[in-house]
């Protein structure tokens, strides 16, 4: 079938916008009388309240008010729901807000919170999660078992354990004794920020009838509706969400945001509308970012290959606050055995408060961290069982239709191909060619590759919803409420929608604005879901609409409604192309010569919901948690230099199976942006504390970002095209997929060459500099022998 | 030092744009520690926006003629004013031509819009440990020269930078210009950062090397190494050694690993920068002496 | 004090009262509407409040407003000719060179800017030239692939 939309490079509808600085962002919304609001946050990472004195700050002209928490002791959240909107009674991390000012100006606001005085009973601390699960460790959430909490977790009271995820399949002890090959290792990843570029910022106006409007810098508009009604009490109806454009998003604007705080701010500044804009440094230091993450992994190998054991703990850093990281430990736990088929299996994943930044979700939700250690047990059992790493995961790789992942789902037959995937990596970067010998002898060059899935982590029930109606001239408004924050996904969706009308693209409308009053329901975007929920939703008011056409035309052109079709915007007979009726014609209903009329306005309704996932089991963690699975991997050839450390990537290769590409363009700026922060991550990026839980480099100069110097000769991709049934034309989603094996491949690639483990990120050049050193001193010895002897230095240079 | 500012605003001040030199003087003997001067600002505004400083007057320096000064006069070397930016710098040929460790350092500092505002005297003046202008400077035994009301002095740049954000200027004084002296057609010089996957310099060096037959001159400057930019004496003396270049040169490189300050702080440890320290000398002394 | 500031902002004379400590960034932003100038850290490291100041990019955060009394300056606004799109500019949407959107203005900006200083630019010199801002999404290959499909138009100049 030949499309005319479908498996296009459609550029992005909003790019006009975009390159003409006219596209709208919450960052420039500004309401008539507008306040300034600005945080005081805390500068010690555990202690009571003693006292606040706000005194001074309300003499700074232009004040307007000054509010602290125990004024507003409401407890909010989404899947956790521990978080404070201040600091009620204590601080928690420093950074905690405890304190907002109120002004008519920023200035005056800043002005302000330098002169509040807090007064703290500084507390034992805890920084480290190990730490933390010790009994005497001192307890960070002492009324845990008053949170409100989703039924997927299990936190507990008297510990500082948010969630504690476990899964059991097969005999794992049984396993290892059979085992001929045992392989352990720890693994590090510290925290890392999502550093979208638009700060989070929000624009409040608290009514004085009681409606709230909200402009956000924010993924979705449902969840923040929905935890201001639950947590604040505030009717759905009269909570009216509006989020413009994003500027960037990555997992960072899910869940709980500052909207909820900032709306108790407009009400307490007298029903004026409040703006709250956190700067970088609070973007960093006050605001949620990644987990910290340690994993320990135990894997038994039989002699030919066979993974038949693993046993794996998680331990999640969660910083002061985990109300969407319990989520995090919840999918790191359960997608532990990422696409190998793994009979016996157990695995822990602890979700831990510390006195540190909280947290929440960052592109890709957990599997980053779980490939990250699996992904490398792979290569290190290749070594010593003898046998090439590609091979050993040919083994072992899941046969969809027969095998079942470590929840006990068993995979659909078109799940995909994650056969094909691994050929199609190993035929495009080359695997058993040797790379070409680099210039200089103290650089060697190697590849390395990981394999990946990952389905969507959302409750069982996460549904979606739209809303498509006809303008007179057969144009289309589609009411959406699919994130926009520069992932792509409704340039494909409105390609749908002209596919299936036969209409052109600049005939469907799409508005820019998210609204929970315009626009149809979805539970969120996130976890690479919106184009298969979404989609799948916009099909079937697709196909509500395409009934209503039908049903006018046949009676209009007297016609069974089984015998006409869609084509280049008419309706026609079948066979009979001269029997036809344009669409403009029917869709606001049809009117006779006569006057007479028929039918109606058009308007199309169809939702998604996911009727076979289920919550998992609380002690064996079995279930469905996913609606699909996206099978991928990444290889990468890269160059080491043996004396700084330093890596560079020459050649990226992304192999994914995507069912079917609706928009290869979309899909490679999925692609060459995943990579690029799987490589940033990998090599560059960690939040540093100080021993007293400061940030230590809240800023760009110190906390790095790859730059466009940075980036890879080469990125390629390809697609395995299995498509799902139930997908949009049998499409799964792309977006968090493409950074997840990134890190993972380039540790294995420097593995291979060296035999240099190195299991913490981010691969540093120093940080592969003391692995190389620790662990093959003479590799070193032998590279700077080298580097001495060589003469031609200047000409290497040029 | 850590960076990052909760704040968007500046604090108070009053502005001044003089447009002579001696209007900028009486305005600096005027309000003394409570003024501070700008060129390109790039580092007083953040260092504002920080709160790291808040000067009540703040007198901006780019109106004044005498100092757009950029003149290279043969035996006496180069000027270059306290407005000359980076960019400006970067065009300048005769730069390129003879003073390669500055033209390699203004080429690798920051980027190149910050280029287009920042200048070499701010750079230097702001004494952040990890920059680069000050470092090919020193290896050049450039001066600056400070003038105040009263008083006209020249100090070197080494002695100049006391320590981070600390350097040798008393209220009421102002750096109009850097002094770099006539260097021989035979002197080599260059400049090496590593910065690999940070914003500032893990570790810069600069090195000046005369070798011929009737003299030998030899400087290593080390920068973001510790609280300010070092020689490193010792390895410099090796050079100025008879026998095999490439063996003192390897000598050399390990002296200097040994005997600098070094410190460990949020870009790098101590041991890292000893171990770039030994190969970044290696590399530039190599790359110099193979070029002929 | 209150300064009075004359400006020719995207070809047009504008009037602006500042304070002596206001930032040129909050100036443009906030007085005078021009929103297309973004900002991510406020501190002269993202580059997305860059603008053409008197013909040169400068990062506006980096900047006093009072110092810029009868300067000219130019944002993405400025490109826009006779209702046209600039050649930069539909090369960014053809290539999608972009994906947030909130960096696109300094980058349309500098790549403008770097395309009239050299219409024919290596791959080098364009990330020479583009290196002080900063694309999260990781658009950095796309934007390449703009600035070289659109480097012919500026030859023709």
């Amino acid at each position: 079938m030949t499309f005319k939309y479908i498996g296009r490079p459609v550029p992005p509808q909003d790019g006009f916008y975009k390159v003409t600085g006219t596209a709208q962002y919450t960052l420039d919304v500004e309401l008539p009388g507008m306040l300034y609001a600005k945080l005081v946050t805390s500068t010690v990472p555990h202690a009571k309240i003693k006292k606040i004195d706000v005194s001074k700050a309300l003499q700074v002209p232009g004040v307007v008010k000054v509010v602290v928490g125990k004024d507003f002791p409401y407890r909010v959240g989404m899947y956790a729901g521990d978080r404070d909107l201040l600091a009620i009674d204590k601080v928690r991390w420093v950074g905690h807000p405890v304190a907002a000012v109120l002004a008519e100006s920023l200035e005056a606001a800043e002005k302000a919170i330098d002169l509040v005085d807090v007064e703290y009973e500084e507390l034992p601390t805890v920084f480290d999660p190990l730490e933390a699960l010790s009994p005497d460790a001192p307890l960070i959430h002492e009324k845990m078992e008053e949170y409100r909490h989703s039924p997927a977790f299990r936190p507990i009271p008297g510990t500082n354990i948010a969630n504690k995820f476990t899964l059991v399949k097969g005999d794992v002890e049984k396993g290892f004794r059979e085992a001929d090959v045992i392989i352990e290792e720890k693994f590090y990843i510290p925290h890392v920020s999502h550093c979208f570029m638009e700060v989070h910022n929000v624009v409040a106006h608290y009514h004085l009838d009681g409606t709230v409007e909200i402009w956000t810098s924010w993924q979705n508009v449902a969840p923040i509706r929905q935890i201001m009604a639950l947590s604040l009490g505030i009717p759905h109806n009269k909570i009216i969400v509006k989020i413009p454009y994003v500027g960037g998003g990555f997992g960072g604007k899910a869940g709980l945001g500052w909207e909820a705080l900032v709306a108790i701010l407009s009400k307490e500044a007298g029903y004026r509308p409040v703006k709250l804009v956190l700067s970088r440094k609070e973007q960093f230091t006050s605001a949620a970012v990644r987990e910290g993450f340690y994993g320990f992994a135990k894997a038994g190998f039989k002699k030919d290959g066979r993974f038949i054991a693993y046993d794996v703990k998680f331990i999640l850093d969660a910083g002061a606050y985990a109300d969407y990281t319990v989520n995090v430990g919840r999918a790191v736990g359960y997608s532990a055995d990422g696409c190998y088929e793994i009979p016996n299996i157990r695995v822990e994943s602890l979700t831990v408060y510390t006195n540190k930044i909280p947290t929440t979700a960052l592109r890709g939700f957990g599997y980053p961290e779980s490939h990250w250690v699996l992904e490398q047990i792979m290569d290190k059992a290749a070594e010593k069982l003898g046998i090439d790493p590609a091979e050993l995961r040919k083994i072992n790789l899941v046969k969809p239709g027969i095998s079942e992942t470590c929840t006990g789902e068993r995979l659909r037959e078109d799940a995909g191909n994650p056969q094909k995937v691994l050929e199609v990596l190993l035929e495009e970067i080359g695997w058993g060619k040797p790379s070409e010998k680099p210039r200089e002898p103290w650089k060697i060059r190697s590849k390395g590759l990981a394999l990946f899935v990952k389905g969507p982590a959302q409750p069982p029930n996460a549904s979606a919803s739209a809303i498509l109606k006809f303008n007179e001239d057969a144009s289309i408004d589609l009411l959406i409420a699919t994130g926009n924050f520069g992932q792509g996904t409704v340039t494909a969706l409105m390609q749908i929608v002209a596919e299936e009308f036969g209409l052109p693209l600049e005939k469907i409308r799409v508005d820019y604005i998210r609204d929970t009053h315009k626009s149809a329901y979805t539970w969120q975007t996130v976890g690479s879901r919106g184009l298969f929920t979404d989609g799948i939703a916009i099909l079937n008011a697709i196909e509500d609409a395409k009934k209503q056409i039908f049903k006018i035309a046949s009676e209009v052109l007297r016609c069974p409604e089984d015998h006409l079709e869609l084509v280049d915007g008419e309706v026609r007979v079948k066979g009979k192309p001269w029997e036809k009726i344009p669409l403009q014609d029917i869709v606001m209903g049809y009117t006779y010569p006569n006057g007479n009329s028929i039918g109606g306005p058009v308007i199309g309704r169809g939702v998604f919901m996911s009727t076979h996932t289920t919550y998992l089991d609380p002690e064996t963690g079995q279930g469905n948690p996913t609606i699909f699975h996206t099978f991928g991997g990444t290889a990468v050839e890269i160059e080491v230099n043996l004396l700084t450390g330093e890596v560079e990537v020459l050649k990226g290769v992304q192999v994914l199976d995507l069912g079917k590409v609706i928009n290869p363009l979309l899909v490679e700026q999925q692609v060459n942006g995943g990579f690029l922060m799987g490589l940033s991550i990998g090599l560059y990026e960690q939040i540093k504390f100080d021993e007293r839980g400061w940030v230590v480099n809240p800023n760009f100069t110190n906390y790095y970002l790859i730059r466009i110097k940075d980036i890879p000769k080469q990125i390629i991709w390809k697609t395995v095209e299995t498509p799902q049934s139930d997908g949009p034309y049998g499409a799964r989603g792309v977006g968090e997929l493409t950074m997840i094996g990134v890190a993972p491949a380039i540790a294995n690639a420097i593995y291979r060459a060296l035999r240099v483990k190195l299991n913490e990120l981010p691969m540093s050049p120093e940080n592969i500099w003391k692995a190389l050193r620790e662990q093959r001193p003479e590799i070193v010895d032998e590279a700077l022998k080298k580097f001495l002897e060589f003469k031609k230095m200047v000409e290497v240079k040029k | 030092m850590s960076f990052g500012s909760p704040y968007f605003t500046l604090p108070e001040f009053t502005y001044h744009k003089p447009k002579t030199l001696r209007e900028a003087l009486e305005l600096l003997e005027k309000y003394g520690d409570e003024a501070k001067v700008m060129a390109g600002g790039v580092g007083l505004i953040p260092f504002m926006k920080e709160r790291l400083i808040s000067p009540t007057h703040v007198i901006d320096i780019k109106e004044i003629a005498e100092l757009k000064k950029l003149e290279y006069k043969k035996g006496e070397g180069l000027t270059i004013g306290a407005t000359i930016t980076f960019s400006e710098l970067e065009k300048y040929q005769l730069l390129k031509e003879k003073y390669r460790a500055l033209y390699q350092a203004v080429k690798l500092a920051s980027d190149n819009i910050i280029r287009n505002r920042a200048t070499l005297i701010g750079n230097i003046c702001e004494a952040i440990p990890w920059v680069d202008g000050p470092i090919p400077l020193i290896a050049y035994g450039a001066e600056v020269e400070i003038k105040s009301l009263d008083e006209v002095r020249r100090t070197p740049v080494a002695d100049f930078i006391k320590g981070p954000v600390e350097i040798d200027l008393k209220p009421g004084e102002i750096v109009t210009s850097i002094h770099l002296p006539d260097i021989p057609e035979e002197a080599k010089s260059g400049f090496l950062k590593f910065n690999t996957g940070s914003e500032f310099a893990l570790l810069n060096i600069a090195a000046y090397l005369l070798i011929t037959a009737k003299k030998k001159d030899v400087r290593l400057v080390y920068g973001a190494i510790s609280s300010k930019p070092a020689r490193a004496l010792e390895a410099e003396k090796i050079l100025l050694r008879d026998g095999d270049l490439n063996a003192l040169i390897s000598m050399a490189a390990i002296k200097a690993s040994e005997e600098l300050e070094v410190i460990s702080d949020v870009l790098a440890s101590e041991d890292y920068r000893r171990h770039l320290i030994k190969i970044l000398t290696m590399k530039l002394l190599k790359e110099l002496v193979e070029e002929v | 004090m209150v300064h009075k500031l004359s400006l020719i902002v995207n070809g047009i004379k504008r009037t602006v009262e500042v304070k002596d400590n206001e930032i040129l960034l909050d100036v443009l932003r906030d007085k005078l509407k021009i929103k297309s100038l973004k900002a991510a850290c406020w501190r002269g490291e993202c580059g997305l409040c860059t603008v053409l100041l008197n013909g040169k990019l400068v990062k506006s955060c980096l900047v006093l407003a009072v110092e810029v009394d009868g300067s000219e300056i130019i944002t993405v606004e400025g490109l826009v000719k006779d209702g046209e799109l600039s050649p930069i500019q539909r090369a960014f949407i053809e290539h999608g060179a972009f994906q947030c959107g909130f960096c696109t203005p300094a980058f349309v900006l500098a790549s403008h800017q770097l395309l009239i200083e050299n219409p024919n630019p290596s791959e080098e010199e364009i990330k020479e030239k583009l290196g002080g801002i900063i694309c999260r999404c990781g658009t950095y290959l796309e934007i390449i692939k703009a600035i070289k499909s659109a480097s012919r138009f500026y030859q023709k100049k």
